[in-house]
C-alpha cells in the first residue's frame, strides 16, 4: 500500500516525529493555561453565585467563535507562531474545565462539607482539603474532554504560523490531486488521533494514581 | 424495683414539682439566642434561653420546622446567631473564631458526613490533626476510639466510608467526633437515617458510653419516644424554638406543662414509661443454671435433671450465650454446640424495659438474657420482672397524684 510506504520512509517518520512534539507543546502549555484559569473561574464560580452565570456564559461564548476566526483574530494580538493558537486554545479549553470544576464542587455532599465546618476546618482548608479532593473525577473528567478538543483544534495552529502536525496536514491540503497529498493528510491526521488516544491513556493513568479508592467506582 | 432506683424516681419528681431543680454546673448557657434569616418577618428562632448542665444529654424535640436544628446548629455557629448569646464553659462563645470553638466541640448530624475520600482512620484522626497532636498519640486514640464504637481497628482502620454500612458509619461518626475528647457534643438526629433495630442497638451503645464519658450533649430529635429514651431532661419546643417545656422525661409524661406538651407527647404515656426504664433499673435473675459449651453433656444433664430449672443456658469460652438447652434434647446424639435452641433475645442493661419485651417478643423464648457491652452473660430477664415493674410504676403514679392533691406545695415542710 502506498500509505504503508509512505510511513515508513525515514524522513516522514521524522517529520512526523517532530511536529508530534510540537504539536504536544501547544496542547501543553494551552492545557496547563486553562487548567489554572478553569480552576479559579470554576471555584469562584462555585463559590459566588452571582459570577456563576457570567463565568460560564462567557466560557461558552469562546467555544461558538469560530476555530479559523479566533486563530487569525490572534495575530494582531500576540503575532504569527505558537503563542496565538496556545492563547485561543487555552479559551477553547476552558469551559469543559469550568463547567466541570463547577459541577464536580456542587457534587460533594453538604453533609460532608458541614461536618468538616463542625470540626473546625477553615473554609481555604475544606476547599484544598475536602472539596476539591471530592470534586476531582469530575473536574479530571473535563479536563481530559478538553485536551481532546484541544489536541484537535491545535492542528489549526499551522495556518497562522505556528507548529504542529497542523503543517502536514495543511501540506496535503494545498497539493490536494497531486501525488502524496493525500499521504500527507493521511498521516497527520492518523498522527493527531494517535496523539489523542496517548493523551487519554495519560489521563486514565493519571486517574488511577490520584483518585483515591474511597470515591473511585 | 430495687429501693435504690425508687429513690432515684422520687427525686427527679420531687426536683421537678420545685420547679427550681437544684442541677450541677451549667456547661452551655443560650442567652436570648435569636435567628432572623433576611427577608423573613418572623425569625425562625426567637430569644431562646436555655441552661444545659454537665454531663447531661439535654433532647430538643419539636416538630419540623420548630427551629430545633437551626438552635443546635447555633451553639458551635454553623448558623451564626442574629442576637444573643452563647456561654459555654463560663466563656463566652458567641465572638471567639469558630474555628477554635469547634475543634473544642462533637459534632454528630444524620448524614454523618464522612469524607468519603479518606480512610476510617483519616476521617477519625482529623480534629486531633487539626488541633496538631503527634502521630504517635493521634494514632493510640484513633485505635481507642474505634475500639469504643465496638469497630476492630485492625479490621476497619483502612477502610473506605463506602466499605462500611450504615451503622458502621454512624459509629465512626461517633467516634470522629468523640476523637480530642470534647466536653461538649451536639448531635443532630444521629441515628434517624439507620433502620429500627441498628438505631435500638446504637442508642443503647451510646447511652453505656456516656455513662463512662459524661460529655454534656445538646441532641435534635423530631421522635418523642428517642428523646424520651435519650435525655437527662429534655426541651419540647414550638415554633421558633419557644420552649413548651423544659424537664426530665419523667415530669413530662406525668405532668405536661401545656396542651401543647400533651398532644406532643401523645397517648399510650404507660407504654412510653417502658422506655424510661432501663434493663439495670430492676432485678434481673443472675442465678439462672448455666452450662459450658465445652462440659461433657452427661455433667449438663445431671445437673439439669437436678435442679429444678426447665432450661440451662450454655455460654461459649468468651462468657457468651449460645445455646438453650432442656432436658427433652439430650435425647438427640449430637455435640452440646448443636443442642437445643440457639441463644436469642439478648439485650444490654442500658436497654428499655421496651427494647427488652421487644426482644423477647420476637426471641421466642419468653426471657431476654441481659449482656454487657462485650456480649457476656449477665442474668436473666423474664416478662414477670417487666409486669412488676409497670405495676410499681402506676402504684407510685397513684401516690404521687394523691400527694399532689392532698398537699399545697407551699405549704411543704421544706
Amino acid at each position: 500500500m502506498a500509505f504503508l510506504e509512505y510511513l515508513s520512509s525515514p524522513s516522514v517518520q521524522r517529520t512526523i516525529l517532530v511536529q508530534s512534539l510540537e504539536h504536544i507543546r501547544i496542547v501543553g502549555y494551552a492545557m496547563l493555561f486553562a487548567i489554572i484559569i478553569g480552576l479559579f473561574l470554576g471555584i469562584a464560580a462555585h463559590r459566588f453565585p452571582p459570577f456563576r452565570g457570567p463565568i460560564l456564559s462567557v466560557t461558552s461564548t469562546f467555544l461558538t467563535i469560530p476555530s479559523l476566526a479566533l486563530f487569525a483574530l490572534m495575530i494582531p494580538i500576540v503575532g504569527i507562531g505558537d503563542r496565538g493558537p496556545i492563547v485561543a486554545l487555552t479559551l477553547y479549553a476552558l469551559l469543559a474545565i469550568v463547567r466541570n470544576t463547577v459541577s464536580g464542587l456542587f457534587s460533594v455532599d453538604n453533609a460532608v462539607v458541614e461536618s468538616a465546618a463542625g470540626m473546625g476546618m477553615s473554609k481555604t482548608m475544606r476547599l484544598w482539603r475536602i472539596e476539591l479532593p471530592n470534586a476531582w473525577p469530575v473536574m479530571l473528567a473535563g479536563i481530559r474532554v478538553s485536551t481532546l478538543l484541544t489536541v484537535g483544534i491545535a492542528a489549526i495552529a499551522a495556518l497562522v504560523g505556528g507548529s504542529g502536525l497542523g503543517q502536514l496536514i495543511f501540506s496535503g491540503i494545498r497539493r490536494i490531486g497531486s501525488p502524496g497529498a493525500l499521504n500527507a493528510l493521511l498521516g497527520g491526521t492518523l498522527a493527531i488521533v494517535v496523539l489523542a488516544m496517548l493523551f487519554d491513556l495519560l489521563y486514565l493513568a493519571i486517574g488511577r494514581l490520584t483518585i483515591p479508592r474511597g470515591i473511585r467506582d | 424495683m430495687t429501693d435504690q432506683t425508687n429513690d432515684a424516681k422520687q427525686y427527679d419528681k420531687e426536683t421537678a414539682i420545685g420547679g427550681d431543680a437544684q442541677v450541677g454546673e451549667t456547661m452551655i448557657e443560650l442567652r436570648e439566642l435569636t435567628k432572623r434569616y433576611p427577608g423573613e418577618e418572623t425569625p425562625a428562632v426567637d430569644r431562646v434561653s436555655m441552661e444545659i448542665p454537665k454531663g447531661e444529654i439535654v433532647v430538643f424535640v419539636g416538630p419540623s420546622g420548630c427551629g430545633k436544628t437551626t438552635t443546635l446548629k447555633m451553639i458551635n455557629r454553623i448558623i451564626e446567631p442574629t442576637s444573643g448569646s452563647i456561654i459555654i464553659d463560663g466563656e463566652d462563645v458567641t465572638n471567639i473564631d469558630p474555628n477554635h470553638l469547634r475543634r473544642r466541640i462533637g459534632y454528630v448530624i444524620q448524614q454523618i458526613g464522612l469524607f468519603p475520600h479518606i480512610t476510617i482512620e483519616g476521617n477519625v484522626g482529623t480534629v486531633p490533626r487539626l488541633l496538631g497532636w503527634d502521630k504517635d498519640r493521634t494514632n493510640a486514640r484513633i485505635d481507642e476510639l474505634l475500639d469504643i464504637v465496638g469497630l476492630d481497628p485492625s479490621v476497619y482502620r483502612s477502610r473506605y466510608p463506602k466499605e462500611l454500612s450504615g451503622g458502621q458509619r454512624q459509629r465512626v461518626g461517633v467516634a470522629r467526633a468523640l476523637a480530642a475528647d470534647p466536653p461538649v457534643l451536639l448531635m443532630d438526629e444521629p441515628f434517624g437515617a439507620i433502620d429500627p433495630i441498628t438505631r435500638t442497638r446504637l442508642q443503647n451503645e451510646f447511652l453505656r458510653l456516656q455513662e463512662e464519658l459524661q460529655k454534656t450533649i445538646a441532641f435534635v430529635t423530631h421522635d418523642i419516644d428517642e428523646a424520651i429514651k435519650m435525655g437527662d431532661r429534655i426541651a419540647i419546643l414550638k415554633e421558633q424554638s419557644h420552649i413548651a417545656q423544659f424537664a426530665t422525661p419523667e415530669e413530662i409524661l406525668t405532668n405536661p406543662a401545656d396542651e401543647f406538651v400533651e398532644d406532643f407527647v401523645g397517648t399510650g404515656a404507660t407504654l412510653k414509661r417502658l422506655k424510661l426504664t432501663r434493663v439495670r433499673d430492676i432485678e434481673v435473675v443472675d442465678d439462672a443454671l448455666i452450662g459450658r459449651l465445652d462440659e461433657p453433656r452427661e455433667d449438663l444433664q445431671k445437673r439439669l435433671n437436678e435442679s429444678e430449672w426447665t432450661a440451662m443456658l450454655l455460654l461459649d469460652k468468651d462468657n457468651k450465650p449460645a445455646r438453650w438447652l432442656r432436658a427433652p434434647d439430650f435425647r438427640h446424639d449430637r455435640p452440646a454446640a448443636e443442642l437445643g435452641l440457639p441463644a436469642r433475645a439478648m439485650v444490654e442493661k442500658q436497654a428499655t424495659l421496651s427494647d427488652a419485651l421487644e426482644e423477647m417478643l420476637v426471641g421466642s423464648a419468653g426471657v431476654a438474657i441481659v449482656v454487657d457491652g462485650r456480649g457476656a452473660f449477665e442474668g436473666i430477664l423474664d416478662v414477670d420482672s417487666i409486669i412488676t415493674s409497670i405495676q410499681t410504676m402506676r402504684d407510685a403514679d397513684a401516690e404521687f397524684y394523691r400527694a399532689a392533691k392532698l398537699i399545697d406545695p407551699a405549704d411543704e415542710v421544706a
